[in-house]
Order: C-alpha cells, then sequence, then structure tokens
C-alpha cells in the first residue's frame, strides 16, 4: 500500500499545510495520553497540585501538543515521511482549547543520501489556540518519493 | 528562595537501556493523540507497506524510558522534583522505521546545562539526548529534549 500522499514534485516552497483542528481538549485526553506516553506528571492531571505548583490549573502535555504537529504533518505528506521534527513549546494548552496546526514549506532539495526519497523539504510548522495564541512553533524535514516511485 | 541545580551532571552520559517496541504501545500511544493513521493501527495496510508492518508515529520515542532510572530519580539528580519542571523543547531526528518488535538500544546524555530568567523569573535549561540504535548498530533516531525548572 502507498503511504506517500503528497509527493515531491507536487510542492513549492510557500505551499502552506492543510491545517489540521485538534480538540476541545478533554481531561479524559490528557489520563489517555499519560498512559499511553508513560509522563504521569499530576500537573496534568490534578488540579489541586497543579494550583499548589503555580500553574493554575492542570494543562496538557507538551509531547500532546508536539503529536497534534506529527499528524499535521503525515496527514499531510503520508505516516513514515517525517525525517526531523523539533518544536519549541510556546505557550500552555488549557482544558476546553482548540488547537489548529499550522505549516508552510520553506525549502525544497533534492536528496543527499539514500533512503531520503526523491528529495526533502523543511517546513515552519506552529499550533495556536482558539484566541490565535501560538502553543508551540517549531521546524520539520520530510522525505517525499517521486511520482511513480512507489 | 531560589533553588540551586546539581550542574554537575552536564556531560554525563547514563547507562544505556535496552527496549523493545511493543505492537499495542504503538497503537495505544496514536490513539491517545487521536492519530488515527492506518499505517501505525492497521496490521494489514502495515503488512502490505515498505516496511511490512505497522510503524511508530514520530513522536513515540517519547514513551522509551529506563525503569531503572526513571523521571523521579533524574530530578532528584538534579536536585529539583516534578512541581517545578515544563517541557521547553524537543525534537526527533529519524533514520529508520520504529516497528513492532524491534529491540533497540537507548544511549542517554546530558549534553547541556543553562540558566537564564524568563518572563517568570530565573529558570534553569537541561538539555538531553538520547541516541537510539538498532540490532544492526544503525542510528534508528536522535531525541533531543530540554527540560526547563522553574528555580
Amino acid at each position: 500500500m502507498k503511504y506517500a500522499k503528497v509527493y515531491f514534485e507536487d510542492v513549492e516552497v510557500g505551499g502552506e499545510m492543510p491545517t489540521l483542528v485538534k480538540g476541545p481538549i478533554e481531561q479524559i485526553q490528557l489520563t489517555r495520553y499519560a498512559g499511553a506516553s508513560g509522563d504521569f506528571n499530576p500537573i496534568h492531571q490534578d488540579a489541586a497540585f497543579a494550583k499548589a505548583a503555580g500553574m493554575g490549573d492542570v494543562f496538557g502535555h507538551g509531547m500532546l501538543s508536539m503529536g497534534f504537529v506529527a499528524q499535521s504533518l503525515t496527514d499531510w505528506l503520508g505516516a513514515g515521511t517525517v525525517a526531523k521534527v523539533g518544536v519549541r513549546f510556546a505557550g500552555l494548552v488549557r482544558l476546553g482549547d482548540v488547537i489548529t496546526c499550522r505549516g508552510k514549506i520553506v525549502a525544497k532539495r533534492p536528496a543527499k543520501e539514500p533512503g531520503r526519497g526523491a528529495g526533502q523539504v523543511d517546513l515552519e510548522l506552529w499550533a495556536e489556540n482558539q484566541k490565535g495564541e501560538k502553543v508551540v512553533t517549531g521546524r520539520a524535514t520530510a522525505s517525499l518519493l517521486s511520482r511513480g516511485d512507489d | 528562595m531560589p533553588i540551586q541545580i546539581n550542574t554537575s551532571i552536564k556531560g554525563k552520559e547514563y547507562t544505556p537501556y535496552v527496549v523493545r517496541v511493543e505492537r499495542a504501545k504503538i497503537k495505544d500511544f496514536a490513539r491517545a493523540v487521536g492519530d488515527l493513521n492506518p499505517f501505525y493501527l492497521d496490521d494489514e495496510v502495515g503488512r502490505a507497506s515498505p516496511w511490512g508492518d505497522i510503524i511508530a508515529p514520530p513522536t513515540f520515542a517519547i514513551t522509551f524510558r529506563d525503569e531503572r532510572n526513571d523521571t523521579a530519580s533524574f530530578l532528584k539528580e538534579l536536585g529539583t522534583d516534578i512541581s517545578r519542571i515544563l517541557h521547553g523543547e524537543q525534537e526527533f531526528e529519524h533514520w529508520k522505521p520504529i516497528r513492532p518488535g524491534d529491540t533497540l538500544l537507548c544511549r542517554g546524555k546530558v549534553t547541556d546545562i543553562y540558566e537564564k530568567s524568563g518572563r517568570s523569573g530565573p529558570m534553569a535549561f537541561v538539555v538531553r539526548e538520547t541516541t537510539i540504535t538498532d540490532a544492526d548498530n544503525d542510528v534508528v533516531a536522535k531525541v533531543r529534549g530540554i527540560t526547563v525548572i522553574r528555580l
């Protein structure tokens, strides 16, 4: 089965990634992510703990938001295309927040090493909440096949 | 009074640990993110893929942990506790897909520790890197993370 959804010749610098909207964030998702990731920091589960730690209330795992950003990439380009993804956690995600992942292509070049498809693209990525505040900013590199190579 | 961080662990390399990748963990992780990509969840789609099995999502390696050296003991070694930490940055670099049944070796290192003042006061930044290799000693992935400690 073909995994590529977008091919190297289909994308250009400046091209925008389709947006991915996630949420509203519910406590149950944070609990489920804790179980799946092994990150049981009570700051994401226990409002009293989060308040005592000076954070006001529980907030989402940064890694859950990064998971959304990674999904936005693979939903567009295909699973297994991500060579590199790096983010900075710029703001807290609170219960009820709706997170919109966005991105655009900032560079494109033929592959320099084997196993990296026909070529690679660099993307600027970010995720924002319903108020337009950035909660994640980052960059990624994806390896894309040429049409007919799969 | 701000707390003092034990900066002497800068450069410290941890005892490598082995992780065996479990099929159900990949699927639970993808579902917890709400990422229902069939290449992560559907065994038949995986079998028919170029990788011969389902693969892990790009951030799955965050689940790799050394049971003998958990987060609590790392924070204690640093001189802090879980109520003071925030996740600053995170990066994954991939060379090979991660599949069910893979036995991977993880080598972790504290690459840097520095302090600076942010909006909410003095903070320490602890940079860690884990290199993940497979049975052929090929690098599968590198994972870099920055933990922020509110001092």
